[in-house]
């Protein structure tokens, strides 16, 4: 149990490795920082040499990262070129935005996605498995942007329901401001929740329909249609608890691709997460702020892995007795 | 930014004017918060920190400025009543009286020397992006507590000007205040007609009505800045009402919005977007003749500058690209400003004559030439680049269009590697274009700061340089006209447009004037009138 422990950090840890001297020379290469930190249609190019130097980025390409990485370790991210804020600091304030909107999402997403892929594998064939299985064809296939422009059309646009973007007003809840406490902030938080949700509902529904079908036709299924159990009781005692280790694995990781990029429906509502500064910084190449996300997003992408590894060994006896 | 286009639909603009016209009513009543949706994004609360219209436009509502300039960029009294030069490198600035900080401190000419011994001497890069205006200042001192007397290294007629660009901060007794103490710890704390009352960087910033403003009452009570650089978003957000004004709104979405009672509002910004040229290298890999062979620069040669500048349809840019948003440039400035010539004139695209000239230069068969550019920094960059790729085809001169994200098209350019590129000038007044973008490169003087190409014009130089050391008035004003005239007859560059700034406003707003310096300002909106 130690040594998988001790395995796993290793290996987190060599993927964050990887993943800043990837990210770091990616962002290096794209651009020179200081022409959107000074005006480029006034400053002289003393102007542009003095901010180069006093970034560092004059230095060689390794020689920077060497002194990031250092930084690093003693916990400091750097200072973002742009707002002048430590960029940590920066990527944590997004994040109540960011977590609020990935849970409404999935709070969504699973439940619905569940029910309707249980409801359609246990109706093989019939009109109501045929309906979800083409309207979830369609809502994955959908792009993003368009799906979020057509909820701002509908919602918004012509019926009014619902603000067409940004974040609402917020409450403060354990020191931080979420905006799910007010109503307006509800309000507001709908529509681009609902643009998270809907491809992620057809995703689980189909994950959660092939799975019915296969245990289905097992025969433990049939033992237990055999014994009498009512078929509610089947697909929730023993069909859902079969099927639910692909499940969860999926809901873990789009719950992490949510947190790290929502970033086209983070900028069609502006809504200010961590997705909209991530494209924002990357933009204006703000190589603090977007190392510090990628780091936190690696983070994060381990961290719910774990977390799902851990709920195999709840669900599934089987890991139980390997380990 | 698409999908509104798409919905232009007559019964949609009927559902939309059902759902919002019952409201007009209730809100023109209480006038009072003023919601605007903008694109420049406010990034530090430290109004001296970089000179980008995202911080001067929306700090100006907290902070102010000794000399203000009005929508015609000419200077006005601000917290200074007036000025003189008392030497030609001296001037003396009259302060205004009775005028508090919004912690209730005066405002005295100890903050003005503060400001500006901030700047020249305190702020490090990368912050510090006004230096440019500070650096000539040799000693600013104050007889008396209402008197700053600012003296220069060299002459500086045009100081009011300069002082047009640094915000006044109250003073501290010990020592500067870093950047960091401005965005955190206390409220930012200025004299300007709106009091900060909260903010989210890059997001939002409120500000609420400061009632003990020396000048004109401000109109509003509350004032919320929002963020939205997605132009797509921010015309969403105008259209359901969620904000009252937005800023910088595409062409192509305008008569949309004027279907859906939204008004529009619109002037030409005081800048110029332009063709440069290298015209130092001898030979350039960006430059060579049909077979791909590299050829000597035709650039060196202002006949081949003056027939691709006959070549340019600039017409059909600002007609169609800019949807009738843009004015057509022959000059750097659009004219009307102070210091432009009223007669330079676009004139339409004479293929004939353009071809006549490129075979007297040498170029019978043209030649192929990459054309780099940004895209989506400038409305209608990338578009004019391929619409100058067409029209150069004509001719017989083959283009080849370059376009990448604006901070990656300035790293590529300063390295060299274009032969021929797309240009922005900007800035307060015509001569830091002119000194910029066509004088010679001199880093002593200052000058050619944006002449990447290395274009020189000594004559031109020496008529600039006179035509600046002159008092401002109808005499500076002439001069620099002239001095455009001549060098323009030489083809520096190639003048594209003057793109002009639009704002979208609801009924809630009666009226509002675009600043042509593209800061939007709640200033600039006044409620309707009953």
């Amino acid at each position: 149990m130690v040594s998988a422990i001790i395995g796993r950090l290793s290996q987190a840890f060599l993927l964050l490795l990887v993943m800043s001297v990837i990210g770091f020379i990616g962002i290096h290469s794209v651009g020179n920082p200081v022409f959107n930190l000074v005006n480029a249609e006034t400053a002289t190019p003393e102007d542009i040499r003095r901010a180069t130097v006093a970034l560092g980025l004059d230095q060689p390409v390794w020689h920077q990262y060497f002194r990031f990485i250092g930084n690093v370790f003693t916990g400091n991210f750097g200072t973002s070129y742009i707002y002048h804020l430590p960029a940590f600091q920066l990527v944590m304030g997004k994040l109540p935005a960011t977590l609020e909107l990935a849970i409404v999402a999935m709070m969504i997403a699973a439940p619905a996605g569940v029910l309707l892929g249980l409801l359609a594998g246990r109706r093989k064939d019939k009109p109501v498995d045929r309906t979800i299985l083409r309207l979830s064809v369609i809502a994955l296939s959908i792009p993003s942007f368009w799906l979020s422009m057509m909820l701002i059309l509908i919602g918004a646009i012509l019926t009014g329901w619902f603000p067409s973007g940004g974040r609402g007003p917020t409450g403060v809840f354990l020191g931080t401001e979420w905006s799910f406490l007010t109503l307006d902030g509800l309000r507001q938080l709908t529509l681009p929740a609902l643009a998270l949700a809907l491809p992620n509902v057809a995703l689980i529904a189909r994950l959660t329909r092939s799975g019915t079908i296969e245990v289905e036709t097992q025969d433990f299924t049939r033992f237990c249609q055999a014994k009498g159990l009512s078929p509610r009781r089947i697909l929730f005692r023993h069909t859902l608890p079969n099927i639910s280790v692909p499940i969860v694995t999926i809901i873990g990781m789009q719950f992490g691709g949510m947190l790290a990029f929502a970033v086209v429906v983070e900028s069609i509502f502006n809504w200010p997460g961590v997705g909209k500064l991530l494209i924002d910084s990357i933009q204006l190449l703000d190589r603090p702020v977007v190392m510090a996300t990628l780091t936190f997003i690696s983070i994060a992408f381990v961290a719910l892995n774990a977390l799902v590894d851990l709920f195999y060994v709840v669900l599934d006896p089987r890991t139980r007795r390997s380990a | 930014m698409q999908f509104i286009r798409k919905f232009r639909s007559p019964l949609l603009a009927l559902a939309i004017a059902t759902v919002f016209s019952p409201g007009l009513a209730a809100t023109t009543a209480m006038a009072e918060e003023l919601r605007i949706g903008t694109q420049l994004k406010l990034m530090t609360l430290d109004p001296h920190y970089a000179d980008l219209n995202e911080n001067n436009a929306l700090l100006a509502h907290i902070y102010e400025r000794l000399v203000r300039q009005d929508e015609h960029l000419s200077p006005q009294p601000a917290l200074a009543v007036s000025w003189k030069r008392r030497a030609p490198t001296k001037w003396e600035f009259k302060l205004r009286e009775g005028v508090r900080f919004h912690d209730g401190s005066a405002f005295t000419a100890q903050d003005v020397i503060y400001s500006i011994e901030r700047v020249r001497d305190f702020l490090k890069p990368p912050s510090g992006g006004f230096q440019s205006y500070t650096k000539p200042i040799k000693s600013v001192i104050a007889p008396d507590p209402m008197t700053v007397v600012i003296e220069t290294d060299g002459e500086a007629p045009t100081l009011p000007l300069q002082m047009t660009t640094l915000f006044i901060l109250p003073h501290k007794t010990n020592g500067f205040a870093t950047t960091e103490e401005l965005n955190s710890g206390a409220k930012p704390n200025g004299t300007g007609p709106y009091k900060f009352a909260g903010w989210q960087s890059g997001e939002r910033l409120t500000l609420a009505s400061n009632p003990d403003y020396w000048g004109e009452p401000p109109a509003w009570s509350d004032v919320t800045f929002r963020v939205i650089e997605n132009p797509a978003a921010r015309v969403a957000a105008l259209t359901t009402g969620d904000v009252d004004l937005a800023d910088y709104i595409p062409a192509r979405d305008v008569e949309n919005l004027k279907q859906r009672n939204i008004k529009i509002e619109s002037t030409s910004a005081s800048r110029s977007n332009f063709l440069q040229f290298d015209i130092a290298s001898e030979t350039h890999p960006g430059i060579t003749d049909k077979s791909g062979k590299t050829i000597a620069n035709p650039f060196r040669d202002s006949r081949v500058r003056q027939a691709l500048t006959m070549a340019t349809d600039r017409p059909f840019i600002t007609e169609k690209i800019l949807s009738g948003y843009g004015t057509a440039a022959s000059q750097i400035f659009p004219p009307g400003l102070s210091g432009t010539s009223d007669k330079l004139k676009v004139t339409p695209p004479d293929y004939d004559g353009a071809r006549a000239l490129l075979i007297e230069a040498g170029y019978p068969n043209g030649f192929s030439v990459v054309l780099a550019g940004p895209g989506g920094r400038y409305p209608g960059d990338a578009e004019s680049l391929q619409s100058v790729a067409q029209n150069w085809a004509r001719i017989g001169v083959t283009v080849q269009p370059v376009v990448s994200p604006f901070s990656v098209f300035m790293t590529t350019r300063s390295s060299g590697e274009y032969p021929l590129w797309y240009g922005g000038c900007s800035g307060e007044a015509v001569t830091l274009c002119l000194d910029g973008v066509l004088a010679s490169q001199n880093e002593a003087l200052g000058t050619g700061s944006l002449n990447y190409g290395s274009y020189e014009n000594k004559t031109f130089d020496q008529m600039l340089t006179k035509a600046k050391a002159m008092e401002e008035g109808p005499g500076r004003s002439e001069a620099l006209a002239s001095a455009t005239e001549f060098v323009m007859a030489d083809y520096p560059t190639i003048p594209l447009y003057h793109f002009h700034l639009i704002v979208g406003h609801s009924q809630k707003v009666g009226s509002y004037t675009v600043h042509p310096r593209g800061w939007t300002m709640a200033m600039q909106a006044a409620p309707p009138t009953e």
